[in-house]
């Protein structure tokens, strides 16, 4: 019963009832005003007319008897009956076939008969000198009719009411309850494994679909975040085999190699790898933390310039020694809320990047600069550059230009730098050529 | 040095005192955090490699609780964790090195060995003296054999990492830590490019050179001759 009272049917459907309850009160009132009102007006119209008879019949109860018999005879209209009795109750005047009451003022409710019909009439007792009564009635049908008319329309008015107020709640729940059932029917679709589907818009721009966007945004970070992770698994997996089965051959190598110093050699390629795996290992784990964003707890704030330059200052020496050239404009100064060391290494993965993959020669810049949209740092070369083709793809794990590995990494650097630009809230682009450049917006 | 090993790791502790037991050194190995802080606290010790995560206390409080009872026994803490906050937090609570797991052996033994040279409690002297060369870290400025060398800032860094520790080996990751303050590794050689400048000028005029290069280890500044 609770539950049925706090569903949407049972909350339109007390309400409903709470407004048709106060109708019924405002009724009830209304009807017993008008009664009284109604009543009243006959007493006035009763007492007036008892008045005037005793007016017209100013000597006594003879002048009020031929005043009732002239009244008679003159109205045709059987509104108002009159009789008049004396002392020992013997009729004088009157046709009104009604006893008259021994005490003078109203009656509400007087029996009397009319062409052989009971009926109910409302009076008033006089007593005139000499002990005469003079009773003047008027029939109260028309205030019953009243009563009845009143009451029926009431009724009725009340009873479709009711029943729109029933209605308009069944109504509001079915909508509502299908509503909420398309986004049920979603959940339970996911559930059930369609990761794909998502709640349908109605068009409307109502809650419902204010709801549904809101729920269909979450649904879409989610799956993108489980499609990443799927990826990464099966890139991981993937990519890992290839070092795991260079490591058991070596060490297979190792096993069957009788000569002792050729045996070492295999067993330290063999830990070559193991490192270098580990590497790998490392370098996941590290980019599935930043993408975590846990980091964002100790965010501070950071001198983007200074940090640069300090990269620059340590790149400088080995990239002139392989031929590169290192050229820095930053803007002195620019901070941000962030990881300094994040950042170092964002800038030192960036400057690593263009040290192996570069020719002899090549001109590499770093480019710090703020605008009204933030700070956007730039690292830059004049190098051969990439397909367009591949650009867009190197911010993926593993993914590299040069898939014949005659260059060394793992192809997690760029992976890393976009992780550090999402956890300071920035975004970052390739411009494949020419030359290879990433520029990145803080 | 006595060396306490505070590591649940049956095969790491092993590995370790192993290996430090090689280069001669007195191992006490404990797999366990309250273990581990008794023995600590027992004294004399000149070293203390502790790992993050112990049953019974961890290697955090453990080193807090170290710190907090006075002893100011040189602690390295080890860590399987990469987290980014955890070597400060480790630092922080009073370890006075950080090595991430995996590490090579000879990684965390060149560490093992800066920290027992470090004079933990007494200030660091105005001037580091390795054989015929003298640095004056107030001003700044570098001699060999009395004539004034011009290094750049960052290789008077480097030069002052190896002469705090003259003898010890310092390990690439180390240097970048303390000089660059990376913790993580570049690909490009800048410890190698930036030593050998440090060594041209070092050298320029002179027929020996200070510095040797420990192959697979790292480097060390010849102390005395």
């Amino acid at each position: 019963m609770r539950r049925w009272l706090r569903g949407t049917f049972g909350l339109v459907a007390t309400v409903a009832l709470g407004f048709a309850l106060a109708t019924l009160a405002i009724g009830v009132v209304a009807f017993e005003t008008t009664h009284e009102a109604l009543e009243l007006q006959l007493d006035h119209r009763i007492a007036i007319e008892t008045q005037a008879l005793i007016d017209e019949g100013q000597d006594g109860h003879e002048g009020v008897a031929s005043a009732i018999r002239r009244r008679e005879a003159a109205s045709s209209t059987a509104s108002l009956g009159y009789r008049l009795v004396d002392a020992a109750n013997n009729p004088v005047a009157g046709a009104l076939d009604a006893a008259v009451p021994a005490e003078p003022g109203y009656v509400e409710l007087l029996p009397y008969k009319a062409g052989g019909e009971e009926r109910i009439a409302q009076s008033l007792t006089t007593v005139l000198p000499g002990n005469y009564r003079l009773l003047v009635a008027a029939d109260r049908a028309a205030i019953d009719e009243m009563d009845i008319r009143f009451i029926q329309l009431f009724l009725g008015a009340f009873g479709a009411m009711l029943l729109l107020g029933i209605a308009a709640a069944w109504l509001v729940a079915i909508v509502t309850r299908r509503r909420l059932a398309r986004i049920d029917h979603t959940a339970a679709a996911i559930i059930d494994g369609d990761l794909s589907r998502r709640v349908p818009l109605s068009g409307s721009g109502d809650e419902f679909d204010s709801v549904a966007e809101t729920l269909n945004l979450m649904l879409d970070r989610i799956s993108g975040l489980m499609e990443n992770l799927r990826q990464v698994s099966s890139d991981v997996a993937h990519d890992l085999r290839t070092p795991l089965t260079r490591l058991q051959n070596r060490l297979d190598e190792a096993l069957r190699e009788r000569d002792g110093t050729l045996q070492r050699e295999a067993i330290e390629a063999a830990a070559g790898e193991a490192g270098e795996l580990l590497e790998v290992f490392s370098a996941l784990l590290r980019i599935a933390e930043v993408e975590g964003m846990a980091a964002r707890a100790h965010f501070q704030t950071v001198d983007l310039s200074a940090v640069a330059a300090d990269v620059a200052d340590a790149f400088r020496p080995a990239m002139e020694g392989s031929g590169h050239q290192l050229v820095t404009s930053i803007m002195p100064g620019l901070t941000l809320s962030g990881d300094r060391r994040l950042l170092q290494q964002m800038l030192t993965n960036l400057l690593d990047n263009a040290a192996q993959h570069t020719p002899r020669g090549t001109t590499v810049r770093i480019a710090i600069e703020s605008d009204r949209h933030g700070i956007r740092l730039a690292v830059t070369d004049d190098g051969p550059g990439v397909g367009e083709k591949d650009a867009p793809e190197l911010f993926n794990r593993f993914a590299r230009v040069d898939r014949s590995r005659s260059t060394p990494g793992h192809g997690l650097g760029l992976a890393m730098v976009a992780a550090i630009v999402a956890i300071h809230s920035g975004k970052a682009i390739i411009a494949p050529r020419p030359g290879f450049g990433v520029h990145v917006e803080l | 040095m006595r060396i306490l090993i505070v590591e649940d790791d049956a095969d790491t502790s092993q590995f370790i005192a192993r290996g430090l037991a090689e280069l001669g050194h007195q191992v006490v190995t404990s797999g366990d955090g309250r273990d581990g802080l008794f023995h600590a606290t027992d004294g004399g010790f000149d070293a203390v490699v502790v790992d993050r995560m112990l049953p019974g206390l961890d290697g955090l409080a453990l080193v807090k609780a170290l710190r907090a009872a006075g002893n100011m026994t040189p602690v390295l803490m080890l860590t399987a964790l990469s987290g980014i906050a955890d070597r400060v937090d480790g630092l922080e609570g009073g370890a006075d090195d950080y090595l991430v797991k995996p590490f090579a052996f000879t990684e965390l033994a060149a560490r093992i060995h800066a920290l027992g040279r470090r004079p933990s409690t007494a200030a660091e002297p105005a001037r580091l003296i390795a054989g015929d060369i003298e640095l004056d870290l107030h001003r700044r400025t570098v001699s060999r054999a009395g004539r004034r060398i011009a290094l750049q800032p960052r290789e008077f860094t480097l030069l002052a990492e190896l002469m705090r520790h003259p003898g010890r080996i310092m390990t690439r990751t180390m240097l970048l830590e303390r000089v660059w303050d990376f913790d993580f590794d570049p690909k490009t050689n800048i410890v190698e490019t930036h030593l050998s400048r440090l060594r041209s000028k070092l050298n320029a005029g002179f027929d020996s050179d200070p510095i040797e290069t420990v192959r697979g280890a790292g480097y060390l500044i010849k102390d005395g001759g």
